[in-house]
């Protein structure tokens, strides 16, 4: 038994470290029986990994610092350690969970904690924080660049989380700081943009108190939420700039700029569940009052674009007001053991409160206004029914309805309240219905295989957006292998929108997915895994905008086209070495074939226009990542690794002139001590 | 040859006498019900319950104050006298959960776990409908991860079934989740969701609320959230995934196009949408779109997300 056990284990460990070299990382640990000391009454298992990364990086270091950004430097790559009273009764905890990732200088560093005494409390913690860097080439040239960090924090205490009346305390907190590039247009909004620094500096914390309450075979919690939300991000001019543009005059001589934004969302969380033989309900309701205050004052001084001297300050000041609330109403029957049938209700209603104000001053300009808010309220009540039969243990069915409804309202005209008889109105109000049907059906001929197939199909009659749903349907499939040493897995599905609104502008979008994925475990000391996905996507929309060699005219004879064809494969190959080395080879591509062209413009277009809309109709690239790692085991207690990961990015087109490709040696090597 | 006859004696006295001895040692649990209680498991499945005081369940064994039907072993396995009588065998084990149906298994783990906030809605999830069982996803004896008893790292786990998501994690501009720094979990409730708050609220059914009732997006991206003067509608109402690929991306910044004016002109194009009787609004004349200050419309219009001082978002 305990040799079969332990055989288990290794599969499972073999299958899950071979899964697990996604990316170069720090190195799993070998799952397997119990190890650890005993302390007291206490069971202590622990490790540390410590090592160096290092990367040589070519081409253009934005996007590498955008897209992987590891750089060199001694890290604690990964601790974990648990502690676990072996009889539950410990003094002052019966558990303590500790794991981190990437800590000292990694781009991406994690730290989760539980502690917990059984019966008594829970407590929980997410630590996270991310180095975010991003150059905003081909979206705004440049002048968006952010290098920021972003931490993110969780704290969760659960009093009594076995008993029938719990409490809940939380805390969570997400920050973002650093330098960035922000644009501002000189003194009206015909002159160019001009790229200005930006002090990010965001913070947000929340506080949460709960109590769940068991009563008489139902559950209730209700949850009180506070959370505040602070931007005191600055703008500023280092040096004058010109715009570079010969029919633009303009140089922002001076800018400066402050936008302290404000605010809160008290909110409140209700949820009631209940569950008898042959029914179960389950209802919530939720409440946000978000709450904004905003003031900014922006001086900009120079010469305008004619040349002429030139200054403008703006002064704005208000507060906003979103009140939200939502409700579910979701309950279960269950007539027979084959039969399940749910019904889910939601409500959901946001609307801007249109209690608030707005002044703007333009001491440029001369003018100053002062308005009520724009309105915008949003109402949708929805309806899901699935049917769910089980006709014997080897097939079963589903089917499913879902009738939706949506009503917008937008106030464009303000209510200027030193106008007498301007009233706020609701100058356009959009309604919308959506109704859905879903059908799927479950085959399991024998133990470990699965084939499930599944269609659904939808009409909405005024979507949103053209990119919304109107007439839609997917279908999809799946078959499935599973033993414990061998997966096998294929599957397809494919998403087509139709979506036709009333004028001349059509918009239909094509998405299909065909995958197949396979995981051997061959031996305990190999193991191979292998997944293949193609992603494809056409979407043709109509355009109506202004271009022109001379002059501006309006276009409308010319269509949005983007063909995406994305191969994608990633496989994986690894050796036990006589229980003393661990070898893993790796190999992922990214390849967007496009529609097949060789040049973005095809040959024979001369027509402005259509040369930029061609150009940008279809996005060839690769990105492929080769990988090997090699853990030796020195002793019982001590490993050495060593990593190795290239990333190679290549753009077949330098969209808007931007070449963005690059290459990059990453490694890293490492202890990992173990008890 | 009398060596090899003891021991079997032995052996067949042990396993006769053991059990007796175990459930000797727990008289309120055995015999009600067909309980045996959990002592008597350990006999035989030595090597389970020697680990199992870093099992969550193990909570149910040293309470003290739960029924025979709520504790331990029996908790989820049901009443062992039977199988103890027939030394052993899955046929006499009430619910052994290997040869058990994926409704069964649900429903077994359901007796417990069905008021759990993050199980609410597991009976419609897409997850349950496809007849993903708990222990497709759990391995409760075996599990080698800390916490949820997963049978793989998560990502693994989601990744078996799904992987043209994988291969989306895997583009150049993606969420970190390869990297350790996000799990599935933060945005998806593999259990069920309530209704979400955007698009129609007809669909995706996994997508996990945050912030009470907001797109799991904001739950990071919280500068986005507002409340904004001018909002930008769709963002608001179908939610970010309407201009943005939520897993991954071969365009920059997550978006659905690589050059952006491409994605906005895809709504301001006049056509009758929008919040607008009009529709949404094209550029005006000036945007001459060959000229390539107008070919990157966020250098401009930099508050896209929301503003509290432009309608047009400039700043």
């Amino acid at each position: 038994m305990m040799a079969m056990l332990k055989r288990c284990c290794l599969v499972l460990a073999v299958c899950g470290a071979l899964r697990a070299q996604l990316v170069i990382a720090p190195t799993p640990e070998a799952v397997g029986p119990a190890r650890g000391g005993d302390f007291a009454n206490y069971n202590i298992v622990d490790s540390l990994e410590l090592g160096y990364r290092w990367r040589l990086a070519g081409g253009s270091m934005d996007t590498y610092r955008s897209d992987v950004n590891y750089g060199d430097g001694i890290r604690l790559l990964a601790t974990n350690l648990s502690i676990d009273s072996k009889e539950g009764h410990g003094r002052w905890f019966d558990e303590i969970l500790l794991s981190t990732s990437g800590l000292g200088n990694d781009p991406y560093q994690t730290a989760s904690l539980r502690i917990q005494k059984n019966g008594l409390y829970r407590y929980d913690m997410l630590w996270r924080e991310d180095d975010y860097y991003n150059p905003g080439l081909v979206i705004s040239g440049g002048d968006h660049l952010m290098d920021t960090v972003r931490g993110l924090q969780d704290h969760s205490l659960t009093l009594f989380p076995q008993s029938h009346i719990q409490v809940d305390l939380g805390y969570s907190r997400n920050i973002q700081s650093g330098p960035a590039l922000s644009t501002v247009q000189g003194f009206d909004t015909l002159s160019s943009a001009f790229p200005v620094f930006e002090n990010v500096k965001q913070q947000w914390n929340e506080y949460r108190i709960g109590v769940l309450a068991d009563w008489n075979g139902f559950r209730f919690i209700a949850r009180r939420t506070w959370d505040f939300y602070k931007d005191d991000s600055g703008y500023s001019l280092s040096a004058p700039e010109t715009s570079g543009v010969a029919t633009d005059a303009t140089v922002l001589q001076q800018f400066q700029r402050s936008e302290p934004n404000h605010g809160s969302n008290p909110g409140w969380f209700g949820n009631v569940y209940g569950k008898r033989k042959y029914w179960a309900l389950n209802a919530r309701l939720t409440y946000n009052l978000g709450n904004g205050g905003f003031a900014m004052n922006e001086l900009t001084a120079g010469l305008n674009r004619f040349g002429a001297a030139d200054n403008r300050q703006i002064v704005v000041s208000g507060d906003a007001q979103r009140p939200v609330v939502a409700g579910d109403f979701n309950i279960s029957l269950f007539p027979t053991s084959r039969l399940t049938i749910v019904n889910h209700t939601a409500v959901h209603d946001t609307r801007m409160d249109g209690d608030s104000y707005f002044t703007e001053f333009d001491n440029g300009t001369g003018a100053a206004t002062t308005l009520n808010f724009k309105f915008l309220g949003v109402l949708t009540v929805s309806n899901a029914t699935d049917i769910n039969y089980r006709f014997s243990n080897w097939f079963s069915a589903y089917a499913g309805f879902t009738d939706s409804g949506r009503q917008i309202r937008l106030l464009e005209a303000f209510a200027f309240p030193a106008v007498a008889g301007s009233e706020a109105r609701y100058p356009y109000q959009q309604e919308s219905r959506l109704n859905e049907g879903s059908v799927g059906v479950r085959f399991r001929p024998f133990q470990p295989l699965t084939i499930n197939l599944e269609g659904e199909a939808g009409h909405a009659d005024h979507p949103l957006t053209p990119m919304s749903d109107r007439n839609y349907h997917t279908l999809g499939g799946r078959i499935q292998y599973h033993s414990r040493k061998l997966q096998l897995s294929t599957g397809y599905r494919e998403l087509y929108n139709e979506n036709a609104p009333l004028s001349f502008i059509t918009y239909g979008s094509r998405s299909r997915q065909y995958n197949a994925a396979a995981s051997f475990a061959l031996r305990d000391w190999l193991a191979f895994d292998a997944s293949y996905s193609k992603l494809h996507l056409d979407t043709v929309g109509g355009l109506a905008f202004f271009a022109g060699v001379q002059s501006p005219q309006l276009q409308t004879s010319y269509d949005s086209i983007y063909i995406s064809n994305i191969h994608a494969a990633n496989a994986g190959l690894r050796f036990d070495i006589r229980r003393r080395a661990d070898l893993y080879v790796g190999y992922t591509i990214t390849k967007d074939t496009g529609d097949g062209r060789a040049s973005a413009v095809p040959a024979g277009v001369t027509d402005p226009i259509a040369t930029l809309l061609d150009s940008v109709q279809t996005f060839p690239l690769t990105y492929q990542s080769p990988m090997a790692r090699l853990s030796i085991r020195i002793t019982p207690k001590l490993r050495w690794n060593a990593g190795w990961q290239f990333y190679g990015y290549g753009e077949l087109f330098h969209l808007l002139g931007y070449d963005q490709n690059f290459h990059a040696h990453t490694g890293y090597t490492s202890v990992l001590w173990s008890f | 040859m009398i060596r090899r006859v003891m021991i079997l004696v032995t052996r067949g006295l042990l396993l006769v006498a053991l059990p007796a001895c175990a459930a000797a040692q727990n008289p309120g649990a055995s015999g009600a019900g067909g309980y045996a209680g959990s002592s008597a498991c350990k006999t035989c499945h030595a090597d389970i319950w020697l680990n199992f005081y870093k099992n969550p369940h193990f909570k149910s064994t040293v309470s003290g104050d739960l029924p025979p039907s709520r504790t331990g072993c029996e908790s989820c396995h049901g009443p062992g006298e039977a199988h103890m009588a027939a030394r052993g065998g899955k046929a006499t084990i009430p619910n052994a959960f290997s040869v058990m149906s994926q409704a069964k298994v649900l429903e077994a783990c359901l007796t417990c776990h069905a008021r759990d906030f993050q199980k609410a809605n597991i009976r419609r999830s897409e997850h349950t409908l496809a007849d993903v069982a708990c222990t497709s996803c759990h391995s409760i004896h075996h599990s080698p991860t800390p916490k949820f008893l997963l049978a793989k790292k998560q990502t693994e786990l989601c990744y078996g079934c799904h992987a043209g998501i994988r291969a989306q994690f895997e583009m150049p501009s993606r969420h970190r989740v390869n990297e350790g720094f996000m799990e599935c979990s933060d945005c998806h409730n593999p259990h069920g969701a309530f209704a979400p708050t955007w698009r129609m609220s007809d669909r995706p059914r996994m997508v996990d609320q945050a912030l009470n009732n907001e797109e799991p997006c904001l739950k990071c991206h919280v500068e986005k959230r507002g409340p904004f003067v001018y909002e930008h509608p769709p963002v608001r109402v179908e939610g970010c995934e309407v201009c943005h690929f939520p897993h991954g991306s071969t365009n920059e910044r997550l978006l659905r196009r690589p050059v952006v004016f491409t994605l906005c002109l895809g709504c301001h194009n006049g056509g009758a949408s929008g919040t607008r009787n009009n529709g949404v609004p094209i550029a005006t004349g000036p945007h001459n779109l060959l000229d390539p200050r107008y070919q990157r419309c966020t250098t401009c219009h930099v508050r896209i997300h929301g503003s509290n001082a432009d309608e047009t978002f400039l700043r």
